[in-house]
């Protein structure tokens, strides 16, 4: 049966007859118009609409501005010293002034906290802030110059990899035991943590340089440098943002163990991971102890991994948690 | 697929003798003497540091001594620890028991985390998909020494479910709870992971296909959102494998068990170079060999990459 | 259920008593049967909602109303986001994410579906509904090998189960003098008997006296029909009685040898049908090892396997190059006419509709504006929704064109684009390519590929001239080429008269300036970070034009070119859909005023009412301005509306060269005319009524 042999009017079936819609029912639009009324948002603006509206976001915020503030002025919200510990008043009970009671040492335990949460804030934003500059640049050149440059910092990404982080943090930071300041913390955390972020900014520096924006810049008259700056790396921010987000919270567990450890700050700086230490060996009798600066640190690293979860819910709407 | 196989494995070297040149330069030849910090705190003994120099070559250049580090490490000799005994004997006492509490934690996170992810991203929004969420994100902030603590506060001291702690020849009671702890923080991940898997697999073209064959929900599920899902929850399964063992410093620290992190621990308290280097050599080797199994699992899971 | 297996072999029946009575009488037998069915398929104001942003409602399909018959192509057609796909959806019981029916019927068979539920509707797809999708690359799981998928489609409805037993059946009753009739045969030739038939065939002809020449032909055919797991023993006993064998001998030995398939000869048989080569090996083949087409005709494979009444076959073809196009879509008639499937074919392509399906349907926005039978609503389309799309449609205009010049009438009033061919020889050439070669290296392969082989053409001051070919011609690579973005293996780009591969930093720059791409993918060439502002400012800041007032007022004036408000410069690419992204992406490349523009594609991926808008705003550019374009499609449809000269590529080669009107008229390659066969609605009469 041949295609103009099947088109041969016959009559209707029932059901089939010829049906014209009237007018105003579907009135005909201009093709493809604007909708003017909407308001313009660009790809940043959009995602902190999402952001905005997230409770996550509101909590996670909430919370880190709190920490952050308790961080920068610890004596707004205690008046006792962390470090002025007398053993008279070892693991005694809270009171008015003294709310979470006091440890083995005879130091106030509600002080210690507040003056805690500064070491475990500087450690995470200042390692983020270095591992998200190495990490990106390294990353992005990997990604850019394709080719041998990509198979040896490849390369380099898989064997800083193979080492745990933590077993590697402590064999540096044993090495250098002598000299005493959160940056050797920092650094150390640093060199073992930069991999993640270069992976991930390969990656987005790779599938957004093949993207037809560049082609047509080229094509305008662009540069390669040029396109990088303007297009690519702009355009490759997105899922740095959201690992750097996450990976802040997973410094600040870092630091904490390694104090727990006995190994990195020095024995002066008031730390919670320092105090959790320390207070391991009355768990059975006084667990309160262990408890306040655990919740703290704990409370912490929720509020930022939350603040990942919702920034990744904000910039990459495909893989949204809710 | 052999010649995946091999093009891997190739791949492989240069990884294993650049993570082992990489730790050696650390604990070696950063600047730090070892052999002042293997004194720790005493007074230096001139001719014992002289004697202990000599031993491990540290008077040669560099590179000698990282070969020469490489040559006796192919034969499994890594020299003596400080009492006088084999390096190798004492990792050989440890490693079963990390081992053990390794493949525990293992199963542990594969089980409940892969269960709990995939009724959480296959029941998206009801109550139980967030309570799972929150457990998960609570356990994600929470360290692992924390989470020890309030298990052997609860079910060792409250409870007295199981030991508190677990000794130097630890059975499957002493480790259950270990176990748990080691792989909690893991487990909340592959929870997350599974989830959103699952979650973004529900909606894809192939899954209605699936459906207008007239295929049921049951079959569907299990054929091709479970088995497509968990390509990547198995990749990850396998990297932790290999991370797993180093992660078990800290759980072997609370819980005393007489593992390789425990003796890793120590060594770097007494300043045993020697066995640290053997240590992170030996579990950069299990990480990267772990990481070839899961490739080769992942080209007989996913055929795209088995024909690449 | 009894009744219907009567009126579908009764349909086939009728389909393979029309090849020798005539068309006409099997439509009037068809009509016959339908009207005693009663419709297959009755759709009654449908209505379908999504839930929006904050819950509320989103109408997708509003008081939608249609009907299909058994045996009958109905098409619906529309443009992305006018309600077709979510109406067939519905039907299947497979809405995506929020959408639920809100209203109106759903009746199938008579039955009143709409309200079923999700375990209701597993007994109807794939039985009584089949599915061939949209896109052939995400359909199939890619983990999963083709044959296990088609198999999945079989026992999903406990056809493997039916086959096994039937089989076996079957088998002991072979030697049993049972009279088994044509009705709901299925027991198929199986791979292990196939040898034994034919060797049986052939002795039962040649005992009957044919021989020689005859013999041969004849068993030649056997041979290519006779499929494992497709061929049934009715169909072999009827071929072996047609070629003049006894009808007892002809059913001895179809009983004998055709004793049921096993279950991989099923699926082989399956693949087969659906125009599968080598099907027993490409069963056991991932879906990644496949081509688009392949794919497409697995998935075909997988829609018919259980025989449903009705397949709903959703832009099957959208993703492929015409001529598989045609090809697929000549098998699939094929095939649903013998088997007397309806189909519920959903397309944007009105000419494709017209010429598949006897009944239409046209929506637009969620609601049907006109229906009825296909020929009627495109000769005297009555809604002005219709009447735009039947005006824009690039294939009917250019079937139009062709046909008012075979009635030899003249033609230019209808074509919107016409440079005579004296003013063609006339004018200078702009761009040459010379014997253009280019070579890449695949991976892990050692020659290299030609992409490009020996290319050469010229391109005229003030016209335009198409490359046209499919996917893996070469003809982007051509376009990037000419671009300067590529730089070729061997052979020369010349731009007025000086070579461009020798440009370099001010010179290229310059070059640039006057050489403008617009490319495909209106969604990837504008970066979704910059505003469109911005987007359009880049050339001038590039080539550093004008200061920042003076680019404001230029902005301003190429958006008022390419018809946009200039209130969209504070908008991003997101926000504008794939038109209007397409017309920043021309104005952008309008901002240097540049003498060619070379548009890669540039409307294949757009409605087509909106890609009719776009081709008239590039041929208005081109009679104001005096531009040259370099067009590449696939679409020779298009290249109707807006070349002036044509050259065809295949696998790299130049395959013909010529005027639009000598392409068109007189085809001298065969690659040429399959590509001008394969326009859909090629072969229809049409009245010119618009």
């Amino acid at each position: 049966m041949s295609a103009v042999d099947r088109l041969q009017p016959i009559e209707t079936l029932p059901g089939q007859e010829r049906y014209v819609a009237p007018l105003d029912e579907t009135p005909l639009r201009e093709v493809d118009s604007i909708d003017e009324s909407a308001p313009a948002t660009s790809m940043w603006a959009d995602a902190w609409r999402t952001l905005r509206k997230n409770p996550l976001f509101i909590v996670s915020a909430i919370l880190i501005v709190f920490i952050v503030f308790v961080a920068l002025f610890p004596s707004v919200f205690t008046k006792e010293n962390p470090n002025y510990c007398s053993l008279e008043n070892s693991l005694a009970g809270s009171s008015a002034n003294h709310p979470f009671g006091f440890d083995l040492q005879g130091c106030d335990v509600y002080a210690r906290v507040v003056y805690g949460t500064r070491t475990s804030i500087s450690v995470g934003i200042l390692t983020t802030i270095i591992v998200v500059f190495v990490g990106a640049l390294i990353g992005a050149i990997a990604g850019f110059c394709g080719g041998w440059v990509d198979g040896v910092l490849s390369r380099l990404v898989d064997i800083f990899m193979a080492i745990p982080m933590l077993l590697g943090a402590i064999v540096v930071l044993q090495m250098f035991r002598s000299s005493s300041s959160i940056w050797k913390v920092v650094l150390v955390l640093a060199l073992f943590g930069w991999v993640s972020v270069a992976r991930i900014a390969r990656g987005a520096v790779l599938s957004s340089k093949n993207l037809e924006f560049n082609t047509a810049s080229t094509a305008l008259g662009s540069t390669p440098m040029r396109n990088l700056f303007r297009h690519i790396i702009p355009n490759s921010l997105a899922p740095v943002i959201v690992i750097a987000t996450t990976s802040l919270g997973s410094y600040i567990v870092a630091e904490a163990t390694l104090s727990f450890l006995g190994i990195g700050l020095p024995t002066t700086t008031v730390s919670w991971g320092g105090d959790i230490s320390k207070a391991q060996s009355i768990l059975r009798t006084d667990p309160m102890v262990l408890f306040y600066p655990s919740v703290a640190l704990a409370i912490t690293v929720l509020a930022f991994i939350m603040l990942g979860d919702a920034v990744k819910d904000a910039l990459d709407p495909k893989s949204r948690t809710e | 697929m052999g010649k995946y196989l091999l093009r891997r494995i190739l791949q492989m070297i240069p990884v294993v003798l650049g993570t082992t040149l990489l730790v050696y330069a650390l604990v070696f030849a950063l600047p730090g003497d070892p052999v002042k910090a293997m004194f720790g705190d005493k007074p230096i003994n001139e001719a014992v540091a002289a004697q202990i120099r000599a031993e491990y070559n540290l008077d040669k250049p560099f590179i000698v001594q990282y070969l020469l580090f490489l040559k006796n490490a192919l034969s499994l000799d890594f020299g003596q620890t400080f009492a006088g005994q084999p390096v190798i004997d004492e990792i050989a006492r440890a490693f079963p028991v990390t081992i053990r509490l390794a493949v525990m934690a293992f199963c542990f996170e594969a089980i409940f985390g892969v269960v709990f992810g995939v009724i959480s991203g296959l029941k998206k929004g009801k109550w139980y998909d967030s309570v799972i969420l929150i457990v998960s994100l609570l356990l994600i902030s929470v360290p692992t020494f924390v989470t020890g603590f309030v298990g052997q506060y609860v079910f060792g001291v409250k409870l007295r479910w199981l030991p508190v702690t677990a000794g130097s020849n630890p059975g499957f009671f002493d480790l259950l709870m270990p176990a748990m702890v080691l792989g909690s923080v893991s487990m909340a991940y592959i929870i997350r992971l599974a989830r959103s898997e699952v979650s973004s697999n529900v909606s894809l073209d192939y899954v209605r296909t699936a459906r207008a064959k007239g295929m049921t929900n049951s079959s569907v599920t299990f054929r091709h959102i479970l088995r497509n899902s968990l390509i990547p929850v198995i990749t990850y399964l396998g990297q932790d494998l290999g991370a797993l063992m180093g992660g078990a410093m800290i759980t072997e620290q609370i819980f005393n068990i007489h593992g390789i992190g425990f003796l890793t621990y120590q060594s770097i308290l007494k300043g045993e170079a020697n066995m640290v280097v053997s240590i992170v050599t030996l579990l950069t080797l299990v990480f990267v060999v772990c990481n070839l199994l899961v490739d080769m699992l992942y080209a007989a899971l996913d055929p795209r990459i088995r024909y690449a | 259920m009894e009744e219907l297996d009567k009126v579908t072999q009764a349909t086939a029946n009728t389909n393979a008593a029309s090849q020798s009575e005539g068309a006409q009488s099997s439509e009037e037998a068809m009509r016959a049967v339908q009207l005693e069915h009663g419709p297959l398929l009755e759709v009654k104001d449908l209505q379908v909602d999504f839930t929006g942003e904050g819950g509320k409602p989103v109408h997708a399909v509003r008081d939608s109303s249609f009907t299909v018959f058994p045996g009958q192509w109905v098409a619906i057609v529309g443009e992305s986001g006018s309600g077709k796909s979510t109406s067939a959806m519905a039907t299947l019981g497979l809405l995506p994410g929020t959408g639920h029916v809100v209203g109106g019927s759903i009746k199938f068979e008579g039955k009143e579906i709409s309200g079923y539920k999700p375990k209701d509707f597993v007994a109807l797809r794939g039985a009584k509904m089949g599915l061939v999708p949209q896109d052939p690359m995400s359909n199939l799981n890619p983990v999963w090998r083709i044959g296990t998928q088609v198999k999945e489609a079989l026992k999903a409805n406990n056809m493997d189960v039916s086959h096994e037993k039937r089989s076996k059946l079957s088998k002991a009753l072979a030697d049993a003098d049972v009279t088994v009739n044509n009705e709901g045969d299925e027991t198929f030739i199986g791979s292990q008997e196939l040898p034994a038939l034919l060797e049986a065939a052939e002795k039962a002809l040649i005992e009957i006296g044919i021989e020689g020449e005859k013999l041969s032909r004849r068993m030649a055919q056997f041979k290519r029909d006779w499929v494992a797991g497709s061929e049934t023993r009715w169909r072999v006993a009827d071929a072996l009685i047609k070629s003049g064998v006894k009808d007892d001998d002809a059913w001895y030995i179809a009983k004998k040898y055709v004793t049921g398939s096993s279950l991989e000869d099923r699926i082989a048989g399956l693949l087969d049908e659906a125009g599968l080569p080598d099907a027993a090996t490409r069963a056991r083949q991932f879906p990644h090892e496949f081509s688009g087409g392949m794919r497409q005709r697995a998935l075909i494979a997988i829609g018919l396997a259980c025989r449903p009444e009705l397949l709903i076959a959703d832009e099957p073809t959208s993703a492929l190059d015409v001529t598989v196009q045609k090809k697929i879509l000549d098998h699939l008639q094929m095939l649903t006419d013998s088997l007397g499937t309806a189909v519920l074919f959903i397309t944007h392509d009105l000419g494709l509709a017209a010429e598949r399906a006897q009944h239409i349907v046209v929506m637009y926005k969620g609601q049907v504006v006109e229906s009825g039978p296909s020929l009627e609503v495109l000769q005297h389309p009555q809604h002005p929704y219709t009447k735009r799309l039947v005006a824009a449609a690039p294939s009917l205009a250019s079937q139009r064109i062709i046909s008012v010049k075979s009635r030899g009438e003249d033609a230019s009033s209808i074509m919107e684009h016409q440079v005579n061919a004296e003013k063609l020889e006339k004018s200078e050439t702009i761009i040459e390519v010379d014997h253009l070669c280019k070579q890449f290296k695949l991976p892990r392969k050692k020659e290299l590929f030609k992409a490009v082989d020996d290319v050469s053409f010229k391109l005229k001051r003030g016209t335009t001239l198409a490359i046209v070919g499919e996917s893996g011609s070469g003809k982007s690579t051509v376009a990037n080429m000419c671009l300067k973005l590529l730089d070729p293996t061997s052979g020369k780009v010349t731009y007025e008269g000086t070579d461009i591969s020798s440009l370099k930093g001010k010179d290229l720059l310059d070059f640039r300036r006057h050489v403008q791409p617009v490319f495909q993918n209106p969604y990837g060439s504008l970066d979704p970070m910059y505003s469109i502002y911005r987007s359009i400012e880049e050339p001038l800041r590039i080539h550093h034009i004008g200061d920042k007032k003076s680019r404001h007022a230029r902005v301003a004036e190429l958006l008022d070119l390419v018809k946009l408000p200039s209130a969209v410069m504070q908008r991003y690419p997101n926000e504008l859909s794939g038109g209007q992204r397409q017309r920043i992406a021309i104005a952008r490349a309008m901002a240097l005023n540049p003498d060619v523009i070379v548009c890669d594609e540039a409307v294949s991926a757009l409605d087509v009412l909106v890609q009719d808008q776009v081709l008239e705003l590039l041929n208005d550019l081109q009679a104001e301005r005096g531009l040259s374009y370099l067009f590449i499609t696939h679409d020779l449809a298009v290249v109707r509306q807006i070349a002036d000269d044509v050259v065809v590529m295949q696998h790299g080669k130049l395959v013909e060269h010529g005027t639009t009107d000598d392409v068109f008229n007189n085809p001298q390659q065969q690659y040429t005319r399959n590509l001008l066969d394969a326009i859909p609605g090629g072969k229809l009469e049409l009245g010119l009524d618009l």
